[in-house]
């Protein structure tokens, strides 16, 4: 609300303008400039959208007022006496759009430029001057806030004001000379024929006030806010009127505003009232009466303000004491403080008065404990690896493009998550994983030129859960995700997610089924193959975590990308990415692990050669030698793995187990070594087929 | 065969020892260094060998003695020659080692960062938490109820507006979800499972059909706090925000509340910090509403309560100096290497 200066001291004696803007600062009507505009000065203030009554000049006027103990002055109006019926006929046929009407008929004016007091105050205000006429509604609605709208009587059909649904499809200029499809849902004002105003926004080009307009109809009705908002959006074609219907101009200045309107146009434009004003409808006010209790204030402030002062300040405000108790008192609201209606709301009108100043700021708090949550726990934990292995976090956003969401998800949701509007153009699905969207930033960063694309995120992914498993609650999971993605192959990426998971303190383990041996801490993961439209055939792996009394469950993949997302996001296909759930996770780090006592006896390092067929896999020969149960077996090593057709034969691998034996209890013998490998090699023979190599 | 004196024969060892010294941190290459081995520790006449042979002479009583000080030479003469050798080994000469350009680079290591906004709402969850606050977090995709109802926001308040909010059709719900505007809704999730006393912080991403620019995008980070016991004040919220200020800028920072609105807490303020001795904006804030404590089942006559909020983009912006917030969201190495938490987290 920009409100002329020079304006604004029609109705209150101003402090300087500095003191005065700040305190209106800490009263709630911000200061966003002070500029001159020609002699005058131009102070353009926030007015928050409960505060109407800020939306004109008379309102800043108020506050000046009470905010500096000076006299407010309302205009005087007066209107010569008037007889007769009604020149126009006014009919509401939709009254939940428009509670109220008012027409009033001054014929014979001369339209004209306006006075020059006038055209400079408008400009001040940065409103141009179009006529005498027009620019009254808009100096009045500046004024008191309420709209009006000025009709060139003579373009009415039938001398008659319907107020209406629109027609769908029914077509309308407004006064920017611009054609408008309308809606069944909008309401116009309309003459006998066609709309000729959209109703609250703006009037139409035919029935506007030209030089050549001698009768005028002046407009000045009540509408509600939802219908004003929805058509001014609709068509884009917000305007000071619709603003003000959308927030609740003060309803007792409908009937205010036309006078003075009307007033105005006599004394500047001549003319004459044409008989009393045709009205339809009924105001709707809310006169809220309040009971504010002496003590009330204290207790929400946390400091006292005399039960005097607080009754000085709202009655400056204009609330009308009804009744005074003991230690209470019964307050009308002003019409025009509409977000005045409960005893909190008086409250705040004595603090925001008084000044949050005297709010002390040195207060204690009662010391209380806190403690991390098992999520913030986890997430440092992760993020603490990620970082200490060179990645950077990275932030991308939760809405993807469609193409990015087809590549599907480890985490499932077949049906998409689709927002309206888009999140930023082209980007409505909410993803169900990270993956494609690290990957972008990862090429995008590149492209940039930036030394490496190491990145990681953690954030959540989106998914409707199936029917069954959603328990009254809601019907989209959101699994939090950790996600890396970095240069090289699957076995770079398996070396970060078992840091990562290592670091949670799970260990991974060879095969599913050897859950009999998870260890004391009762879980583990496991890697098996995984088949993804994101991954690289047979370069990707899904990870398995067990737990001792759970069902087995998916909450990590880690593999190259495949061809296809890497074509599509211009991505080096060596590339390996790792999304692990780590809301699957949090349990862990409420677990304490068991300690191991480290063992004062040596080691005995020990290397097996095996020849096995192709197709056994390492997770097979360390199940096969964990099966025998030895106590000693410290740590299981892969020495390296070759292929020789002509010394191993066809379809055959040899594969060196490199083993770590110790006792706690005493120094093995070579003998007691030897025994113990053998047992592995006997495993590993009748588990996997294995055989010594020789 | 004659006695020979202990004293002799330390002697004679502590002469072995500072020769043998000499001779092997000195010896410069592999020739010099089996001159040196064959002089000292040679297995026939060596002179660790002669010496060993005039422990037969010492005195019988003096025997355990002279050997242990014999073994003790004889090791540190190994050492000595095993040093000499590692040295040899790895081509350096003594005395003469050749310096390195010591503004050769080092051998990389690279450490990741985490980002910058994680950075920013580390350190508020830390300082709330030094005030009793506990971190709570909530769904992104909510209901209408969370997001707006339960927050005093009717079905026709122009925050609803379809144009306004990022709203889901989804089959399995009644009416449509939204991506939740405020973290708010996390504070009445809380409300609605928990009792007072509660002093919770609520954060995460928040979504609003902004266009981009600098200073504004659709997705962003809110932390938002809530305390809730009998006999809270705005003069509490006031205390805390400034422990929370001086905490976060450090110093005594003063703050001041300026009227303001939102449907979900009566009295509404902004708060400024006073900063190089301007006031910055800071958050909203406010005495929870009645409506809001009526709405997850508390009784406004015997609790009451405060909440605020910050936007963790333009705190991180203000206190990284970062002049467009959208390059929180380009994800350039370059831009997230130059955040150094400097120990603040």
């Amino acid at each position: 609300m920009i409100v002329s200066l020079d304006w604004l001291g029609e109705y209150v004696d101003l402090p300087p303008v500095a003191e005065m803007t700040e305190r209106l600062l800490l009263a709630g009507l911000n200061h966003e400039s002070t500029e001159a505009a020609g002699s005058d000065t131009a102070v353009d203030l926030e007015v928050t959208s409960n505060r109407p009554d800020c939306l004109g000049h008379i309102g800043i006027a108020r506050e000046v007022a009470v905010l500096f103990d000076r006299p407010l002055r309302m205009p005087a109006v007066e209107l010569p006496p008037v007889s007769g019926d009604a020149p126009v006929r006014v009919t509401i046929e939709a009254g939940d759009i428009c509670p109220f009407y008012s027409a009033r008929v001054i014929r014979g004016v001369a339209v004209g430029p306006s006075p020059d007091w006038l055209v400079r105050r408008l400009a001040a205000v940065g409103v141009a001057s179009v006529n005498n006429v027009v620019d009254i509604t808009n100096y009045v609605m500046l004024e008191c806030g309420q709209p009006l709208h000025a009709f060139d009587l003579s373009r009415l059909a039938g001398n008659q004001i319907v107020v209406r649904r629109a027609v769908a499809e029914e077509p309308f200029v407004a006064i920017n000379h611009k054609q408008y499809a309308l809606t069944d849902e909008m309401s116009v004002i309309a003459d006998a024929e066609r709309p000729v105003a959209l109703a609250g926004v703006m009037g139409g080009a035919e029935t506007e006030i030209t030089e050549a307009t001698a009768d005028v109809l002046l407009e000045s009705a009540q509408f509600a806010p939802l219908p004003v908002r929805a058509a001014a959006r609709g068509l884009v074609l917000g305007s000071p009127s619709s603003y003000r219907f959308e927030r609740g101009p003060d309803p007792a200045a409908v009937e205010w505003a036309s006078r003075r309107a009307a007033a105005l146009i006599v004394e500047l434009a001549g003319g004459r009232l044409d008989g009393p004003v045709a009205e339809a409808g009924q105001l709707a006010s809310r006169p809220a009466e309040i009971i504010l209790r002496s003590n009330r204030v204290e207790t929400v402030l946390g400091v006292a303000v005399a039960w005097d002062r607080q009754r000085e300040i709202l009655r400056s405000l204009g609330f009308v004491e009804r009744e005074a108790m003991a230690d209470a008192s019964r307050w009308a609201a002003p019409t025009w403080r509409r977000d005045c209606w409960r005893e909190i709301d008086l409250v705040e009108e004595v603090a925001r008065i008084e000044g949050y100043d005297c709010v002390p700021e040195n207060v204690p708090l009662a010391a209380q404990p806190v403690q991390r949550s098992p999520r913030e726990r986890t997430v440092r934990m992760v993020a603490d690896v990620c970082v200490a292995a060179g990645f950077c976090e990275a932030m991308t956003r939760s809405v993807v493009a469609e193409s990015f969401e087809a590549f599907d998800s480890p985490w499932g949701g077949v049906a998409p998550l689709v927002c309206r509007p888009p999140l930023v153009r082209g980007a409505d699905h909410l993803r169900r994983t990270l993956i494609p969207s690290l990957l972008e930033a990862r090429v995008g960063s590149l492209a940039a030129g930036a030394p490496h694309g190491d990145l990681f995120e953690i954030a959540h992914g989106y998914i409707i859960r199936p029917e069954d498993a959603q328990d009254g609650g809601s019907p989209v999971e959101e699994p939090l995700l950790l996600t890396l993605v970095t240069g090289g192959d699957f076995f770079c990426g398996k070396g970060l997610a078992t840091a990562v998971l290592a670091r949670l303190g799970l260990q991974e383990r060879p095969t599913i089924e050897s859950g009999a041996t998870m260890g004391p801490a009762g879980h583990g993961v496991c890697f098996q193959p995984f088949v993804s439209p994101l991954l690289a055939p047979g370069r990707a792996a899904e990870i398995v975590l067990q737990r001792s009394g759970f069902p087995t469950c998916r909450i990590g993949v880690v593999g190259e990308i495949s061809p296809s997302l890497g074509q599509c996001l211009n991505a080096d296909e060596h590339t390996v990415v790792v999304e692990l759930r780590i809301d699957c996770l949090e349990f862990i780090v409420d677990e304490e692990p068991a300690r191991v006592a480290l063992s004062s006896f040596p080691a005995i390092q020990r290397d097996i050669n095996l020849v096995v067929d192709e197709a056994v896999s390492w997770g097979d020969i360390v199940a096969a030698v964990e099966s025998t149960r030895c106590r000693e077996l410290e740590a299981i090593r892969l020495g390296e793995i070759w292929r020789d057709a002509d010394r191993l034969g066809q379809g055959k691998k040899s594969v060196v187990v490199s083993v770590r034996l110790r006792s706690p209890e005493t120094t093995l013998s070579a003998e007691q070594a030897n025994a113990l490998v053998a047992a592995m090699v006997e495993a590993c023979t009748s588990r996997v087929g294995a055989t010594l190599r020789a | 065969m004659t006695n020979l004196p202990l004293d002799a024969f330390t002697a004679e060892l502590q002469r072995l020892h500072a020769e043998a010294g000499q001779v092997l941190t000195a010896v410069a290459d592999d020739t010099a260094l089996e001159l040196a081995r064959v002089t000292f520790l040679g297995a026939k006449s060596g002179r660790i060998r002669q010496v060993q042979k005039g422990l037969g002479q010492v005195a019988k009583e003096d025997k355990p003695a002279a050997g242990r000080q014999f073994n003790a030479v004889k090791t540190a003469v190994e050492e000595l020659f095993a040093d000499a050798q590692q040295r040899i080994d790895a081509g350096a000469s003594p005395g003469a080692v050749e310096a390195v350009d010591v503004s050769l680079p080092g051998t990389p290591l690279r450490l990741g960062r985490v980002h910058p906004l994680t950075q920013t709402i580390r350190r508020v969850a830390a300082i709330m938490g030094y005030l009793g606050f506990e971190v709570v977090e909530g769904p992104e995709v909510e209901d209408q109820w969370h997001n707006f109802e339960a927050l005093a926001i009717p079905a026709e308040h122009p925050a609803r507006d379809p144009l306004d909010n990022f709203y889901i059709s989804v089959a399995q719900a009644a009416e449509p979800l939204l991506l939740r505007s405020q973290t708010s809704t996390v504070q009445i999730r809380v409300m609605e499972q928990r009792e007072p006393p509660l002093r919770i912080v609520s954060l995460g991403r928040v979504y609003r059909p902004d266009t981009a620019d600098a200073t504004h995008y659709p997705m962003f980070h809110q932390v938002e706090g809530l305390l809730i016991e009998p006999g809270t004040t705005m003069a509490h919220l006031k205390s805390v925000l400034r422990s929370f200020a001086s905490s976060f800028l450090g110093g005594d920072v003063h703050v001041r509340f300026r009227p303001s609105f939102f449907p979900f807490t009566e009295p509404s303020v902004e708060v400024d910090m006073e900063w190089n001795g301007r006031w910055i904006e800071m958050g909203g804030a406010g005495m929870v509403d009645p409506a809001v404590l009526e709405a997850v089942g508390y009784d406004p006559d015997v609790v009451s309560g405060f909440a605020f909020g910050l936007g963790v983009e333009r705190i991180a912006a203000r206190r990284f100096g970062v002049a467009d917030i959208r390059d929180f969201y380009r994800n350039d190495v370059r831009f997230l290497e130059q955040f150094s938490d400097r120990g603040q987290v």
